[in-house]
């Protein structure tokens, strides 16, 4: 069953916008993402994971994969649902303005590896970018739980992106005889994960609580987004688009 | 005497400075900066382009320093960076050794202790990793770096109706000085390892006459990056699975006063003013 792609991507978007009224619109264009990357997934034989409609896609649906159960831990829900939407709606929207990937992978990226490696990173790239939204509204109100809840969320994107980082190099060692290439995407890699290194160090200081952890939740999805879409776009690496 | 209570205060001063999260900070930060700067200028100069073909050091010792500088000041606060976590998760340990939550004290130091394999890893293979490339035609030969040959027997390739190549692989005997050792196919993500080195098929070119590119690569440092990476998941997984359940029963009150506490910073602050 052939489902166009755009179709899918105005409906699931425009749930979305319900769900700033009532909150099974939410739930439901969560779930037509899902369903729509199971039957992509299903029509291709593997993981949609391959080229920027894909990629940006699988993103726009980690958001609310994780933001809908992070949302629970918070006393006004909405508050953190409501920006957490408006990124999912934007990174839909991004999604549509490129072609899917649909021609049979290289045999390179036919592994499980390569298949996980990409899955992690996406899930920590919109981890932190719940962080950001985290951080800002902390900016806002200063309630401490969402600090602590932003701390909470880069912890286990850092878990995540860190597991990716390893399942690349493995996947890079049988692929191409190395775990490691210095390219401008290596090297960003390198600096997303040194930059919340640090923010995960500098918590443990009294001077970083607050504000200033705060703010560098928010810096560091600009490093996400510089890593992912600038580096792929801009600069010629083993990961360009 | 005095000179000898000198020496031991500039010791001092030494451990502590590396003992200190505030170090370990200003290092990282270093690190993000030179890395930067390593991003920009690595597609500007062209000398870059070999250095995914030689070892690290091979490369850095044949080209300028100008070009080079941040790599070895990289390494240089990398070094720094080592000696701060070995120094900072030692004294963690001592310190807490009778912590009734061991595992919780002792989860972010399985991490550091996997960061360090991995930097480990990257130094043994920046100092004697090789990679090299050919194109090897059907029924024909290479001779490994170790002296040993390598035949590349049949190549096959898979091709779609569309003409896309599928998949492809390709057979392989070693040879000793003349005497047939073993045979092994290899394919894409799945290489042949003989003595230390590793033999990958890269791509082929089925037309006018099989032929594919093979790379052999020797990575001494993969081993130890597998440990440190494996180390690295553990600690996380330890820390995840303990620290959070200890702050979903300590933290909120806990950082609800280290945040009053900020506030009652800045309140004296200002009342000073």
């Amino acid at each position: 069953m052939h489902i166009p792609p755009v179709f899918i991507a105005i409906l699931s978007a425009a749930l979305y916008v319900f769900g700033y009224y009532r909150m099974p619109f939410v739930y439901g264009g969560f779930l037509l993402q899902v369903a729509y990357m199971v039957l992509r997934g299903t029509e291709l034989g593997r993981l949609p994971l391959v080229g920027p409609h894909d990629t940006l896609f699988f993103l726009s649906t980690s958001f609310m994969l994780f933001a809908i159960p992070a949302s629970f831990s918070l006393k006004n829900r909405e508050r953190f649902l409501n920006p957490a939407i408006a990124l999912t709606v934007c990174f839909i929207l991004f999604s549509m303005l490129a072609k899917p990937h649909s021609f049979p992978l290289p045999p390179v990226l036919k592994t499980f590896w390569f298949e996980t490696h990409v899955a992690f990173s996406f899930f920590s790239y919109a981890l932190f970018g719940l962080a950001a939204v985290l951080g800002a509204l902390y900016l806002i109100d200063r309630e401490a739980d969402t600090e602590h809840l932003q701390y909470k969320i880069i912890l286990v994107g850092y878990f995540l992106f860190s597991t990716a980082m390893i399942f690349g190099g493995i996947w890079a060692y049988y692929a191409w005889g190395t775990y490691w290439l210095w390219t401008p995407k290596e090297l960003w890699t390198v600096i997303l994960w040194l930059f919340y290194s640090l923010y995960l160090h500098a918590r443990l200081r009294q001077w970083w609580l607050g504000r200033p952890a705060a703010l560098l939740g928010i810096l560091g999805f600009g490093i996400v987004l510089f890593t992912y879409l600038g580096v792929s776009l801009l600069m010629k690496s083993s990961h360009a688009f | 005497m005095s000179n000898g209570l000198g020496n031991r205060s500039i010791l001092l001063k030494l451990f502590k400075f590396f003992l200190s999260l505030r170090t370990a900070i200003w290092l990282l930060m270093a690190l993000l900066s030179l890395l930067f700067y390593g991003s920009v200028v690595m597609p500007l100069n062209p000398e870059f382009q070999s250095l995914n073909s030689v070892a690290l050091f091979q490369w850095m010792a044949v080209n300028s320093f100008g070009i080079t500088w941040w790599l070895w000041a990289a390494i240089g606060f990398i070094s720094l960076l080592t000696a701060n976590t070995l120094l900072c998760s030692a004294e963690s340990i001592l310190k807490k050794k009778s912590a009734r939550q061991w595992m919780l004290v002792i989860s972010p130091q399985v991490a550091h202790i996997g960061f360090l394999f991995i930097l480990l890893a990257h130094l043994l293979s920046g100092y004697s990793g090789f990679r090299g490339t050919a194109f090897v035609y059907e029924n024909s030969g290479l001779r490994l770096p170790n002296g040993n040959d390598i035949v590349l027997r049949k190549i096959d390739v898979d091709m779609d109706r569309m003409g896309y190549i599928k998949d492809w692989s390709a057979d392989v005997e070693y040879f000793k000085e003349g005497r047939s050792l073993r045979s092994d196919r290899i394919r894409p993500n799945s290489p042949s390892f003989q003595e230390g080195l590793g033999i990958y098929i890269k791509d082929v070119r089925p037309m006018p006459y099989p032929a594919a590119m093979i790379e052999v690569s020797r990575e001494p440092g993969a081993v130890w990056a597998l440990i440190g990476g494996l180390l690295f998941m553990a600690g996380m997984i330890m820390l995840l699975l303990f620290k959070i359940k200890k702050e979903e029963i300590a933290q909120p009150s806990a950082l609800s006063g280290q945040l009053s506490g900020e506030k009652a910073l800045s309140d004296a602050k200002q009342a000073k003013k």
